[in-house]
């Protein structure tokens, strides 16, 4: 049902900006339109009919543990996502784990791309071992972190650190537990070593992109490296930068399963999205889950504007050159 | 660049030993470090050290003797195929028509399915858990093929039209006017041109659904559709009384193998493939 209510505003635009005059007859230029059409029906049946359920859901009173009690609640579930203090303490730990983990691998991938922009022999290799940790099934990644490196007792932190104390005759190098000690920077430390490289690949393709001229006039103009850097590289890379920071949150505000893995959101890490699967999984509150479920996409949808802006933009760039 | 010749070797050297230390540190010591734990014995797995000092596939042994792993491991490639031979094959069709036909509202359909790829996968889960009890779908293969192939359909579509945008069209028509039908024209001249960039999307289409984890623990419940994260992340070891470590670090390595062989052989076009879906849009 909601199927034949969904296509029409796109043939509403379609309607507004006839096909240019040598276009053929209406039957083709629907055939022209034939091969995106199963792709888009099927995301639009996918994902916008759960959505619209998500929708009334949130609306209403129900708890899957209390099936009597069900019936229209208004916008109760809304106020409780903005005022219950456990979930206002999520939204505020998942805009400070987003924010961390997209600023410092931001600068841990420019860094990198830096590194790698110059011609040397093996760079393919160093690239590819470099974008491992992307590759890594993120949830093997979060139990790496947690079980091989965070272990108190053979993590490699604290082996390196009882090593290096070794070395100076030190009996009792410091063995701090780092998960218990530290929680949300733990989960931030093992996001950074996962999305550094994404964001040193988008930043090595804008570094590329830059018109080697320029640099190279400013070179025998007598420039300094830094002066270079900071007046031609950096306003070129700005656009990748936004790009990269911005699928970055996308992606890192939904994140599930290092927050899952790592501490179970123990310890004041659990995420918005974490908070709503135990709301919807283990307190059974299908309203309140949905309700939080909205929020989070609203605020993801705006998030992704500015993405698809900046995007588009580059795209225009890559035209007009 | 003028720079003396010898000042710039050293530079190089230099830079060529900071770049080393820098991807052998981060990127490959805590990999390495789980593949050694995953050879140690149960007694010598809490010593520190980094090369074992007895190696043992006991670890592995035990993993592939459970029924929970080896299960998991072909729902996880049974599901990941299905799901990204689907979505590759819609992507393509889609793709095509994106890079090589012209019709008004061309750009509202690409952002509506741009919108999508960034749809927060956790809004979803609980109307799907709902909906999928209902029609039968919960804890089934198709349960999650569905909701891999939305999720994977808009990166095939970017991917694909990026690769497809660089295709010489020219050739098609060229074909045509020697006398090919359309068909022809496609399947002899465009689809050889089009096959490395199918094959490329169909890699991070794979690897999209292997590595998902929120779906597959919110959509299965027990082992007839459980896919490896999941599984991995309920092991508890072959008896209570064992430390899973050793069983977790074997199945973190046997997951990640076959990423890690993918990206070794096809390293250059899943790179391309990364920026040119990332950046060109």
């Amino acid at each position: 049902m909601t199927l034949d209510t969904a296509p029409p505003p796109v043939k509403q635009v379609r309607r507004e900006r006839p096909t240019p005059p040598r276009g053929p007859g209406g039957a083709s230029r629907w055939a022209r339109r034939a091969p995106l059409l199963p792709a888009l029906i099927f995301l639009i049946v996918v994902t916008q009919l759960p959505f619209v359920a998500t929708l009334v859901i949130s609306f209403m009173r129900w708890n899957s543990l209390d099936p009597t009690n069900r019936g229209f609640a208004g916008v109760d579930n809304y106020l409780t996502v903005f005022t219950d203090a456990g979930l206002r303490s999520s939204v505020v730990t998942t805009v400070v784990l987003t924010a961390a983990v997209v600023l410092i691998s931001l600068v841990l991938g420019l860094g990198l791309a830096l590194l790698l922009d110059t011609k040397f022999r093996g760079r393919g290799v160093v690239r590819t071992m470099l974008i491992a940790p992307f590759l890594v099934v993120p949830v093997a990644a979060a139990l790496l972190w947690k079980h091989a490196l965070y272990n108190p007792s053979y993590g490699l932190f604290n082996g390196v650190l009882t090593w290096i104390w070794g070395l100076f005759g030190s009996q009792n190098p410091p063995q701090p537990e780092w998960i218990s000690e530290m929680p949300l920077s733990a989960v931030v430390a093992s996001l950074v070593w996962q999305w550094t490289p994404f964001m040193m690949l988008i930043l090595l393709a804008g570094l590329q992109s830059r018109p080697m001229d320029a640099v190279e006039a400013a070179h025998i103009d007598g420039a300094s490296p830094w002066q270079v850097f900071r007046y031609l590289t950096f306003p070129h890379l700005r656009q990748y930068l936004e790009l990269g920071g911005l699928l970055g949150s996308i992606y890192i505000v939904q994140n599930f399963d290092a927050v899952f893995t790592i501490t179970s959101g123990g310890l004041g890490t659990a995420n918005l999205p974490y908070t709503i699967y135990q709301t919807f999984f283990q307190a059974h509150e299908y309203g309140q889950a949905s309700a939080a479920g909205v929020v989070v996409v609203i605020g993801s949808m705006i998030i992704a504007t500015f993405a698809l802006r900046v995007v588009s933009s580059l795209f225009r760039d890559e035209v007009r050159s | 660049m003028a720079g003396v010749g010898g000042a710039e070797t050293t530079a190089r050297k230099v830079r060529w030993g900071v770049l080393n230390a820098v991807v052998v540190i981060y990127a490959l010591f805590p990999v390495l470090w789980i593949a050694s734990l995953s050879f140690k014995s149960a007694a010598t797995l809490t010593d520190g050290n980094f090369v074992p000092r007895e190696w043992t596939l006991d670890n592995y042994a035990n993993i592939f003797a459970t029924t929970e792993f080896v299960r998991a491991l072909l729902n996880s490639i049974g599901i990941a195929l299905i799901a990204t031979t689907i979505a590759v094959v819609f992507g393509t069709m889609a793709a095509y028509a994106i890079a090589r036909l012209d019709f008004p509202g061309k750009k509202l359909l690409v952002g509506v399915s741009l919108l999508i790829a960034m749809f927060p996968q956790v809004s979803l889960v609980s109307p799907l858990f709902e909906i999928e009890r209902s029609l039968g779908l919960f804890d089934t293969w198709p349960g999650l093929i569905l909701p891999y192939i939305t999720f994977a359909l808009p990166l095939a579509i970017y991917t694909l039209s990026a690769f497809f945008r660089e295709i010489p069209w020219e050739l098609e028509k060229a074909a045509k006017m020697d006398g090919a039908t359309p068909g022809q024209a496609f399947r002899r001249v465009i689809a050889p041109l089009a096959a490395p960039g199918v094959f490329t999307t169909a890699i991070l289409v794979f690897i999209f659904c292997w590595n998902d984890f929120l779906f597959a623990i919110s959509l299965t419940s027990t082992e007839r559709s459980r896919t490896v994260p999941v599984a991995l992340s309920f092991f508890t070891g072959s008896s209570q009384f064992e430390d899973p470590t050793g069983s977790i670090a074997a199945a973190a390595v046997v997951i990640t193998i076959p990423i890690i062989l993918f990206v070794l052989f096809f390293q250059r076009r899943i790179v391309a493939g990364l920026t040119s879906g990332a950046v060109k849009g």
